[in-house]
């Protein structure tokens, strides 16, 4: 007797992988969203290699015997080894290294620049002090140009780009996590749960947020740029949530939820599995685009008062130099770019996101 | 001024002063001697239109309740006033309004005779009763005016013996009592019966009314005022004309628009386009903005110094600063050659205390300014007990049976200037051992907080009095202003003794004296006197300016004019 | 549905009392009160009175607990009073008054703009979605995103009023009005549309990214409904697709969007108001927060959190006429 063929591995439908496990495989294959989230990549690269990048302390060096790693002061003050303290050094070190110890070894950033201090003169033994004013153009050692203190513009920049893309993200985060449970909650349930949720919102949505700031801004010992994040983030959901449930409210009585009602399904999977990817267009918009204005928002915090403390370094303390100064074309020029790539690049990542997760196209796939 | 002025021969002609770019301190110098000039007869354009620049809007048209830089330029000119000072800040009585001025022998009396030519803006006279009027209800409790009261409350009483006769009656014979006369005067006739039903001046339908359009006694009325927009002012005839005679001088223009814009920017590109006749320039502005052909078509532009002076003001009650050799430490410390050629954009000058060098009554002996030396800083705060002794790299000391490392906040306003030179004190002390964290404070909390004296650092600057004694209030034990609780009495026997010394020279000493003790002890470490710069479109003559800028002491804006085509 | 409204009022007038006790709080519990802006603003040299200090408090009403003083507030605004600035020295209502119409004018101005160039625009990316058109033009709207208001500003001022001095193209500097006066009102209308040109400018360009990209997102989900392949199968051509059956689908987070912009109205921007001197609400918001005038502020919010709960109730209204199968009740 033959034995029955074996079923071949062939035209079979893989097993699915899971709906986020699908939705990366599709973004994969879309070129300018995978540019895009590279260059996102990038940005986090820079963000956290930002002491190797530019600076005035050597990322690594010997010193008297021993190694040490004073870069690590750029991510807190803290870090910086005592020995250099002791030893007078004065936070000058090409000079102070050479002279105390001859047999020391350092390896430098890559720019020779500090995101908080003007370079002085003959710091780099052979070279000039920072130009400041007018005359912080562009030029090969500033490659580009310092603001009016003088300090260097590559360098804030590349120290900032960690606030960027934290801001962003810390504020849009909570903003987004809260405003879509709230909206979805409030919409799917209806009834005396959306009046519940609906009031407070429209509470929140009276409070304004530049009497919340100051009033945080002035009881709060040291203000920093994360808790005025947190509570931009905390004020700022309202609109998301009331995107979500308008969507909620349409959607609650397509016949796919019915379906999926009959079939079984509780409030929470019907919720999460059925409806809530079906609704996020709206609000897709409203967080890419919020990612990127953070950073104009800090802009604006800092104009007023509420920023970072001095020395910032962040692309939004650059654009407020050049308010008393627009001469100084580069103060704007290059945080501008840097704000107009993030958000391109935001809403190029949101645009695959989108396609990507559409249940929809799903389907047409197959 | 005008025979003042006319002694000093002018160092170029008006044509070549026009000509002029404001580059050098020499070009300055021409530029004022040429343009500052009064006008000779017929040479002046009376009918003339001028533009001013008010960088906020007036709180309120009343004289009594004005309070700020911007209500003094309005009310200046409508407001009607016996005694003001002059360009060197001595005071005298106004001739347009004073017939005669007395002081008895034994410095308890003021008399004063008013002219009997006298018009308010509605046409009643003005008489010796009003200034009694005023001064009942500046002295009245309920009417909330603290400013116009504060000088005011030292006198006894202000009597009017008939319309033209004033005596004015001081507690002691005190050489401060010549300020304490200058008030701001309001008609009787029109507050006598609203005041007491509306102490506040502000609130009843009829107060209201008058802040629109106020009653005024100076050269000027107010015509027009859009909230947030403009003030326009016009010159007003029964002031200069009463029954068809001619009894002063008419003011040299006929309009005065004051336009209110809060940006810098829009301002600049306003005075640039000709749409404003003068502003305020900022440091920023004198160095990069108004080099161009673009500014110096319509415009040209003046400085001098002014008596303003900026500084650190360290809190002798907290742990840190109550030690001077710590003060001084810190004044060694600091990087002052950097703040100046590069902050202030080599503008300013270094400041070694609290009188002007160029003032009588600072001191002749020579101070050094401060300059940075890290080695005489770490010795001093080595000496005063701020080692690192915990070796964190942060110098520390025991308190109390606690080890306090040093670290402290500095506050200062929201302007760029301010938080880049606390920046630089914070990487100056960053070098030797010290840390300091910049907070830039809203305005409003900034001032709380030096009220109730709850910080360790701030950054701020003060102008300086006509009189001498008004330092007192900074720098005498207990008093208003000195926020950071210094107490010398030595220093609060000086004032006491200057306040009643009449003898110029003798006052004089007096003052030095307290200048070299304040110098030593750096309560405050003294930055730099700041100049005033301001732009002036190029058919505006006859500014000079004083130590208090062109416009704050008489004759002030009054000087200027425009030439007739 | 008049039960549904009724019963919406009567919680609005809740949520307005709870919202005004606690900004009340707020603003009372930050240091400073106008007090301290008095005495910063006296010249050092003269000396103030502590006495006269405390006077000054009782008069405006600082020197009871703030709980208290909010309640005389609202028994005020009960009877229709406002009260009177601190700083300003006028009625809270006249301020207010004076600058609901200017702001009025760009607010409701930009809104319009916006609304009218974004649809289009949302409308042709969804349409030519992917094209190389369809992202040059979302390519410049994210450039002139990225441009910071005070930039845009400066440059169309220096462009429009200083290089095209003389010309015909030349637009006013700053204000509202040029102050002289005019012959009719229809002059004095094109004098202030003159005047907004710039600001309104400077109001709309920053959201035509923002409106078309959420105009497009929300079509190009629409467009991939079955309904619409349904139509498309029926014949229908693209541009009737597009506008008759896809649009409207799309007008429930459009409603939201409106009702959300209802405060923004009378809000106005300070940046804009004060680089070019408008007299609108925004400004007044931001100097009698600087200034602690307590009595603007409350008015103020409390015209911002009515117009907030209005624009809530008419977007909860409207999603009923837009589509049936959404009961709001």
């Amino acid at each position: 007797m033959e034995r029955p063929p074996q079923a071949e591995p062939v035209g079979v439908a893989r097993p699915a992988a899971g709906f986020w496990a699908e939705a990366w495989h599709r973004f994969r294959r879309m070129p300018l969203a995978m540019t895009a989230l590279a260059f996102v990549g990038f940005l986090a690269a820079v963000a956290i290699l930002a002491p190797a990048i530019a600076g005035t302390k050597p990322v690594i060096c010997r010193y008297k015997g021993r190694l040490y790693a004073p870069c690590l002061a750029y991510y807190h003050r803290d870090w910086e080894p005592v020995i250099f303290a002791t030893d007078k050094f004065r936070g000058e070190y090409p000079r102070n290294l050479a002279e105390k110890d001859p047999a020391s070894w350092a390896v430098w950033p890559l720019v020779f620049q500090d995101p908080y201090r003007a370079v002085r003169a003959d710091e780099w033994p052979g070279r000039p002090a920072n130009p400041a004013r007018d005359a912080g153009r562009p030029s090969r050692r500033n490659l580009f140009g310092t603001n009016q203190s003088g300090v260097d513009v590559f360098a804030k920049m590349v120290h900032g780009t960690l606030v960027a893309l934290l801001v962003g993200f810390v504020s849009m985060g909570i903003a987004a996590s809260i405003g879509i449970a709230v909206g979805a909650l409030a919409g799917y349930f209806g009834g005396w749960v959306d009046a519940v949720v609906s009031r407070t919102t429209e509470v929140v949505m009276c409070v304004p947020t530049l009497v919340l700031i100051l009033a945080l801004l002035a009881i709060v010992e040291k203000p920093t740029i994360w808790k005025m994040m947190a509570v931009l983030g905390l004020t700022g959901w309202t609109g998301i949530s009331r995107l979500m449930r308008a969507e909620f409210l349409r959607l609650k009585s397509a016949e796919f939820v019915a379906a999926a009602g009959a079939v079984g399904a509780g409030p929470g999977r019907i919720i999460l599995r059925h409806i809530l990817p079906n609704a996020l267009a709206p609000v897709m918009v409203p967080i890419t685009f919020g990612i990127a204005a953070a950073i104009l928002t800090e802009s604006g915090l800092s104009f007023l008062g509420f920023g970072q403390p001095p020395p910032a370094a962040s692309w939004g303390s650059l654009l407020n130099d050049a308010r008393s100064n627009l001469r100084m074309w580069w103060l704007v020029a290059f945080p501008g770019t840097a704000i107009f790539l993030t958000v391109l690049a935001f809403n190029l990542v949101g645009e695959g996101l989108q396609k990507a997760t559409d249940p929809r196209l799903r389907e047409a796939r197959k | 001024m005008a025979a003042e002025l006319d002694k000093q021969p002018p160092l170029a002609t008006v044509a070549e002063a026009l000509a002029l770019r404001n580059d050098s301190v020499d070009h300055n110098a021409r530029i004022l001697s040429a343009l500052g000039r009064l006008p000779a007869a017929g040479q002046a354009d009376l009918a003339a239109r001028v533009d001013r620049h008010l960088p906020a809007d007036l709180n309120s048209t009343n004289p009594l309740l004005s309070s700020s830089a911007a209500e003094q330029d309005v009310l200046g000119l409508t407001g009607f006033g016996l005694f003001s000072f002059d360009r060197h800040l001595e005071p005298f009585a106004a001739a347009e309004t004073v017939a005669r001025w007395q002081t008895s022998v034994d410095g308890i009396l003021d008399k004063v005779v008013l002219r009997d030519d006298l018009v308010w803006s509605d046409g009643r006279p003005i008489t010796a009763h009003d200034v009694a009027f005023s001064y009942r209800v500046i002295m009245d409790e309920r009417v909330p005016v603290p400013a116009v009261r504060s000088g005011t409350d030292q006198l006894r009483g202000v009597h009017a013996y008939d319309d033209r006769t004033l005596v004015y009656f001081h507690q002691e014979p005190l050489a401060t009592n010549v300020w304490n006369i200058n008030f701001p005067v309001i008609p009787r006739h029109v507050y006598a019966d609203t005041w007491e039903d509306d102490p506040t001046l502000k609130d009843s339908k009829r107060h209201v009314d008058l802040e629109a359009k106020p009653v005024c006694g100076g050269p000027y009325e107010i015509v027009q005022r859009s909230r947030g927009q403009e003030i326009v002012l016009r010159a007003r005839d029964t002031w200069h004309t009463v029954k068809g005679k001619r009894v002063r001088d008419v003011p040299f223009f006929k309009e005065v628009r004051f336009r209110i814009l809060e940006d810098p920017n829009t301002a600049l590109l306003a005075l640039k386009k000709g749409d404003l006749d003068e502003m305020i320039l900022t440091p920023e502005q004198w160095t990069t903005q108004t080099i161009d052909d673009g500014f110096y078509e319509k415009n040209t532009k003046a400085t001098a110094p002014e008596w303003v002076s900026y500084h650190f003001a360290w809190n002798t009650k907290s742990p840190f600063f109550s030690d001077r050799r710590v003060r001084r430490a810190v004044s060694h410390a600091f990087d002052h050659e950097r703040m100046l050629g590069t902050i202030c954009h080599g503008l300013y000058t270094p400041c070694t205390g609290v009188f002007h060098p160029t003032a009588w009554m600072a001191t002749k002996k020579p101070l050094d300014p401060y300059r940075q030396d890290l080695d005489r800083a770490e010795a001093l705060l080595d000496e005063a007990g701020w080692l690192d002794h915990d070796n964190d790299g942060l110098r520390d000391r025991e308190i109390g049976g606690q080890s306090v490392p040093f670290e402290f906040t500095i506050l200062c306003n929201q302007q760029p200037m301010a938080q880049e030179i606390c920046t630089l004190l914070q990487q100056s002390l960053e070098r030797i051992g010290v840390r300091v964290n910049v907070k830039p404070t809203e305005f409003t909390v900034l001032q709380q907080l030096m009220l109730e004296k709850k910080f360790d650092a701030s950054f701020g600057g003060w102008g300086a009095g006509a009189d001498p004694d008004t330092a007192s209030n900074i720098w005498a034990t207990g008093e208003g202003r000195n926020f950071g609780s210094y107490s010398s009495p030595e220093v609060d026997r000086l004032f006491a003794e200057g306040r009643t010394e009449v003898d110029r020279a003798k006052r004089a000493e007096k003052y030095a004296r307290i200048q070299e003790l304040l110098w030593e002890d750096q309560p405050y470490t003294w930055l730099y006197w700041r100049n005033s710069f301001h732009g002036f479109s190029k058919e505006l003559r006859g500014y000079v300016f004083s130590p208090r800028g062109p416009f704050h002491y008489s004759p002030g804006f009054g000087s200027l004019w425009k030439p007739a085509p | 549905m008049i039960r549904h409204l009724v019963r919406r009022l009567a919680l609005g007038l809740v949520t307005l009392v709870s919202i005004s006790f606690l900004i009340y709080g707020l603003i009372r519990a930050i240091p400073g009160t106008p007090l301290t802006v008095v005495v910063s603003q006296t010249d050092p040299s003269r000396r103030l009175n502590p006495a006269d200090l405390e006077r000054m408090k009782a008069a405006y009403g600082l020197d009871k607990p703030w709980h208290q003083a909010y309640f005389v507030w609202l028994g005020n605004v009960a009877r229709g009073d406002l009260g009177r600035s601190i700083s300003r020295k006028a009625p809270v209502a006249q301020l207010i008054g004076e600058r609901v119409g200017p702001t009025l004018a760009l607010s409701a101005g930009s809104l319009l703009l916006t609304w009218l160039l974004s649809i289009p625009l949302g409308l042709y990316a969804a349409a030519r979605s992917g094209r190389p058109d369809e992202r040059a033009i979302g390519l410049v709207l994210y450039m002139l995103y990225s441009v910071p208001t005070f930039v845009a500003a400066l440059a169309l001022q220096v462009t429009f009023s200083i290089w095209a001095e003389g010309t015909p193209w030349e637009l006013p500097l700053f204000g509202m009005t040029s102050g002289r006066a005019h012959a009719t009102t229809a002059a004095w209308l094109g004098d202030v549309a003159r005047h907004a040109i710039l600001p309104l400018f400077c109001l709309t360009y920053v959201s035509l990214a923002w409106y078309s990209r959420f105009i497009n997102t929300n079509l190009q989900e629409v467009l991939r409904q079955d309904y619409i392949r349904t139509a498309r199968a029926k014949g229908c051509g693209p541009l009737r697709v597009l506008v008759h059956h896809a649009f409207r689908n799309t007008l429930i987070p459009l409603v939201t969007l409106l009702g959300l912009s209802l405060p923004a109205l009378l809000g106005g921007s300070v940046i804009i108001e004060q680089i070019f001197t408008w007299p609108g609400m925004g400004r007044l918001f931001f100097e009698s927060l600087r200034e602690r005038d307590y009595p603007t502020i409350m008015g103020l919010t409390l015209l911002f959190s009515v117009l907030t709960l209005a624009g809530q109730l008419l977007a909860d209204i409207l999603y009923a006429w837009v589509d049936p199968r959404v009961s709001v009740e």
